[in-house]
């Protein structure tokens, strides 16, 4: 379902739109130019290591912006312990490849489930929470279930878990890619059904949506699942391709915060705003964190990037292509006095 | 038995850090419905400062608290006025967003200027402490509960018997009714936001005495902060102190349990948090609605 | 085999919705003390009463957003206290809200489906349908023309005629009107008494909470009168309105001992 509005298809559009998909088809197609075959056909290597380690990032970022948007964006409970389930994924993976001896593939399929079952127990209860208590209560699961882990020996404790390596840049970049898919067709569907619709309501007004017979704790939950195990499957794939996991780099509250900052920028409860977020962000922090003193001045560019995005654009970058706004200091100004005191 | 009573004691201690830690968070919540994200950035700001003025001008650490206030008031007047005024009517998710965002700028602005080594603060008497029977109150200790209940006092004297609290009350009650009768909004948000920073900053300061400080440290008292004003109920200044008080019971005692540790404070804040709001949603002694 | 023909006698017959007893309370306070009626299929009843008096409350008890403390309310002689929302629901029970309660980001059409996409039991909708059937009910209650609208561009009547077509799509027997009228003029409360005229028509049995006497005369079969949580009177409007205890319960006892 699209916001209302007059689509005003100025010609700038038409070229983003032609550019987006050749980009996208050089994306998918350029990597093949590294296997073997190709490169002994005399085709040019467009790709390399830094390029599949970018890609294969801004792919995983994709899938979680998604995942979240489909809690946060689309049914309107912004969760902020989302990273549990990318963890649990992570270490459903770790745990069954090394402590199970089980093949990639089947512990991978598994990690969703996992997910999904652990959105369901913990959403039930937190569900009934609306607002400041339940981002917090999820924080606060974020946070719960990463000490946990952390304190566990059997999950390998702070020393984390290390998996067999398995050398392939083309494969997890596919297969990441994979992943994004999935996650953005799963939001596509999900928008033209009656349960999109349902999830709408849900955000926008509970208690109507409760009289005319929305399910909503059946939907609430529903999506709470789907989002976990999209969530999951990103951890359990990055769990092998990182070859080493830890509460630090699988349950990152930081990261949390990018997936939500990057659905938002790009325009929550949209198709493909998560996935303009994503991508966009995604590459201006790997270019702040290769500029050397790294870390700390792409932090504190980020926290910056926030502040602006959720001061002037709060819908997102994606309202500018769906034909109803125009970026200018107008647009911005009318933000501003919005939700100004 | 006189075990029990240490671990009693040191939780009303500790109780004693988180009310004076969550004075200011409720403050902000319950006044102008922000859960304030960078709330434990500003508390090691005031951390921080003390530990400067410790560290360069051997200021005793409780005689530099009100220099934490005065500094944190300006910043916070500043940052709620100057940004975060800017959302204040948008839906919560941007308010929350945007004080992540500080969160995350505040506690770089820390690594860059102090890096991310571990500083305390050891005035003389850090050692010593009270005797009571077999029962050892550490003076750092007491001095934290002290300035605690010293703050909360202050707090219910400031909203209960000034005109400006009487504002802030009205705002906090109905945002537009207060503007009929001539309350300046903006003001009063920003007065409001940097009364609560300037008590983060006092908070800061008595953490610095029996903590080290990083500026990552600040991020759980975010979340214990959070479980405090849950457990105890938003709305008054005595429901902070309850909420706070059996906040550091609960943590010390819970990880006096065999089967926990000190590695789960952030997972026992929100077990708390959870059971509290599924369980009895106002707290202890929060208002019905 | 013969089949009856003939209807029941009344006292026999079993009502379409009937409540028993019905007790709230919030903290302290008594909303709802011991509320009984009931509702015939096709009565259009009215229920008036000082603010404060319960009706909200008890129309919310019906609907599922609270559970009352004490008492039962059944629904052609099933028990629905304390049921979910959704299933009171899909039973056919639709109700508006007092202060409306639109989707915003969604059109007009689009609000309106939402009752036909989520509120007919038997028929599980699929949204292009649903906004076929939404083009006829917005036909009925006059919002055809603005049905591309989006919601925030829309008067309040005009709100208000939404609300009442969203429940409408969810084809309900039963529907629930949390004072429709407030807010209007003497036009407007005009154009509403037709469309609720307009709705019973079409034999769907109407409850309406309402301060404009005007509409309880002019279209109730019969009035309810509640004041502090109790059903203070019941019967034809008429009668109620001229009854001395309802006088005294809006205008005060002297006003009633000097007028009445």
């Amino acid at each position: 379902m699209n916001p209302v509005g007059r689509r005003r298809p100025d010609w700038w559009r038409r070229v983003a739109l032609i550019v987006a998909a050749l980009a996208l088809a050089f994306v998918v197609l350029a990597p093949l130019t590294s296997i073997d075959a190709a490169q002994q056909a005399g085709l040019p290597l467009l790709t390399d290591k830094l390029w599949f380690r970018i890609a294969t990032t801004v792919a995983m970022f994709v899938a979680l912006a998604s995942g979240w948007n489909i809690i946060g964006g689309l049914t309107g409970y912004a969760s902020f312990g989302n990273v549990a389930f990318f963890g649990l994924g992570a270490y459903t993976v770790g745990v069954l490849v090394t402590n199970r001896g089980w093949p990639f593939a089947l512990a991978l399929l598994v990690a969703p489930v996992i997910a999904a079952l652990f959105a369901l127990i913990i959403g039930l209860p937190l569900l009934r929470l609306r607002g400041h208590y339940f981002a917090v209560a999820t924080l606060g699961v974020g946070v719960a279930v990463g000490e946990v882990v952390n304190n566990t020996s059997q999950l390998g404790a702070s020393t984390g878990l290390f998996l067999p390596i398995v050398r392939s840049d083309l494969a997890f970049f596919y297969l990441m890619l994979g992943a994004a898919v999935v996650a953005v067709l799963t939001t596509w569907l999900i928008l033209r059904t009656r349960f999109g619709y349902g999830l709408l309501a849900i955000r926008e007004n509970e208690e109507a949506a409760a009289v005319i017979g929305v399910n909503t704790t059946f939907y609430k939950v529903a999506a709470f699942c789907i989002a976990a195990a999209l969530t999951g499957l990103a951890g359990g794939i990055f769990a092998q391709w990182s070859s080493f996991i830890n509460q630090e780099n699988v349950f990152a509250i930081s990261d949390n915060v990018q997936m939500i900052l990057m659905a938002v920028v790009g325009g929550a409860g949209t198709v493909f705003g998560p996935v303009a977020g994503a991508i966009a962000l995604e590459l201006i922090i790997q270019t702040l964190a290769g500029g050397g003193s790294g870390a700390v001045y792409s932090q504190i560019g980020l926290g910056v990037l926030l502040a602006a995005c959720v001061i002037f654009i709060p819908r997102g970058v994606i309202d500018f292509f769906g034909g109803r706004s125009r970026l200018s200091w107008r647009y911005l100004r009318q933000t501003l006095r919005e939700t100004s005191a | 038995m006189s075990q029990f009573t240490q671990q009693v004691v040191l939780g009303l201690l500790l109780g004693g850090v988180y009310v004076a830690v969550a004075l200011g968070f409720s403050l902000v919540w319950g006044i102008l419905n922000i859960v304030n994200l960078a709330h434990g950035a500003l508390v090691i700001v005031g951390a921080y400062i003390t530990w400067d003025l410790f560290t360069r001008v051997h200021v005793d650490p409780f005689l530099s608290l009100p220099v934490d206030a005065l500094a944190l008031f300006v910043i916070g007047y500043a940052l709620q006025r100057g940004v975060i005024n800017r959302v204040i009517r948008a839906p919560l998710l941007f308010t929350f967003l945007l004080t992540f965002g500080i969160n995350l700028v505040i506690v770089s602005l820390l690594l860059l200027i102090f890096t991310g080594d571990f500083r305390s603060v050891t005035p003389a008497y850090s050692g010593s402490g009270l005797h009571l029977g077999s029962v050892i109150i550490p003076y750092i200790r007491l001095g934290g509960l002290a300035v605690a209940l010293v703050l909360a006092g202050v707090l219910w004297a400031i909203l209960n018997r000034t005109r400006t609290g009487a504002a802030i009350l009205a705002v906090g009650a109905d945002r537009d009714a207060a503007q009929l009768v001539g309350v300046d909004l903006r003001h009063i948000y920003a007065l409001t936001f940097a009364i609560g920073a300037a008590f983060a900053g006092v908070a800061g300061g008595i953490i610095s005495t029996f903590q080290s400080i990083a500026p990552t440290a600040g991020d759980p008292y975010t979340l214990q902060a959070f479980a405090v004003v849950i457990l105890g109920g938003l709305g008054r200044v005595s429901a902070t102190i309850a909420g706070g008080l059996a906040f550091g019971l609960i943590e010390v005692l819970g990880q006096s349990a065999p089967w926990l540790g000190s590695g789960y404070a952030n997972a026992i804040a929100f077990v708390v948090l959870v059971i509290v709001l599924v369980v009895r949603p106002r707290g202890l002694l929060g208002r019905l609605a | 085999m013969e089949i009856f023909t003939a209807d029941p006698p009344r006292d026999e017959r079993v009502s379409l919705l009937a409540v028993r007893d019905l007790s709230k309370r919030f903290g302290g306070v008594s909303a709802l003390a011991g509320v009984t009626f009931a509702v015939d299929e096709g009565d259009v009843l009215g229920i008036i009463g000082p603010n404060g008096a319960g009706k909200t409350t008890l129309l919310n008890c019906i609907s599922g957003l609270y559970r009352p403390d004490a008492g039962d309310i059944r629904w052609e002689a099933a028990s629905i206290s304390g049921m979910a929302p959704y299933r009171i629901a899909r039973l056919g029970i639709g109700r508006t809200f007092q202060i409306v309660r639109p989707f915003p980001s969604m059109t007009v059409r689009e609000n309106t489906a939402m009752g036909a996409l989520f509120g007919q039991p038997d028929r599980r909708l699929q949204p292009g349908v649903a906004l076929h059937e939404a083009d006829d009910v917005l036909e009925l209650v006059g919002l055809g023309e603005k049905r591309h609208y989006p919601v925030l561009r829309l008067t309040v009547p005009d709100r208000k005629r939404l609300e009442v077509a969203r429940a409408l799509a969810m084809r309900p027997r039963l529907l629930l009107l949390d004072e429709v009228m407030a807010g209007l003029n003497g036009v407007e409360v005009e154009q509403a008494l037709q469309m609720v005229r307009q709705v019973r028509e079409r034999g769907i049995t109407i409850v309406l909470i309402e301060h404009v006497m005007k509409v309880i005369v002019g279209i109730c079969n019969r009035a309810l009168v509640l004041n502090f949580g109790r059903t203070l009177v019941e019967g034809p409007p008429a009668d109620v309105l001229k009854d001395r205890r309802v006088i005294e319960a809006y205008l005060g006892q002297r006003y009633a001992r000097d007028h009445g």
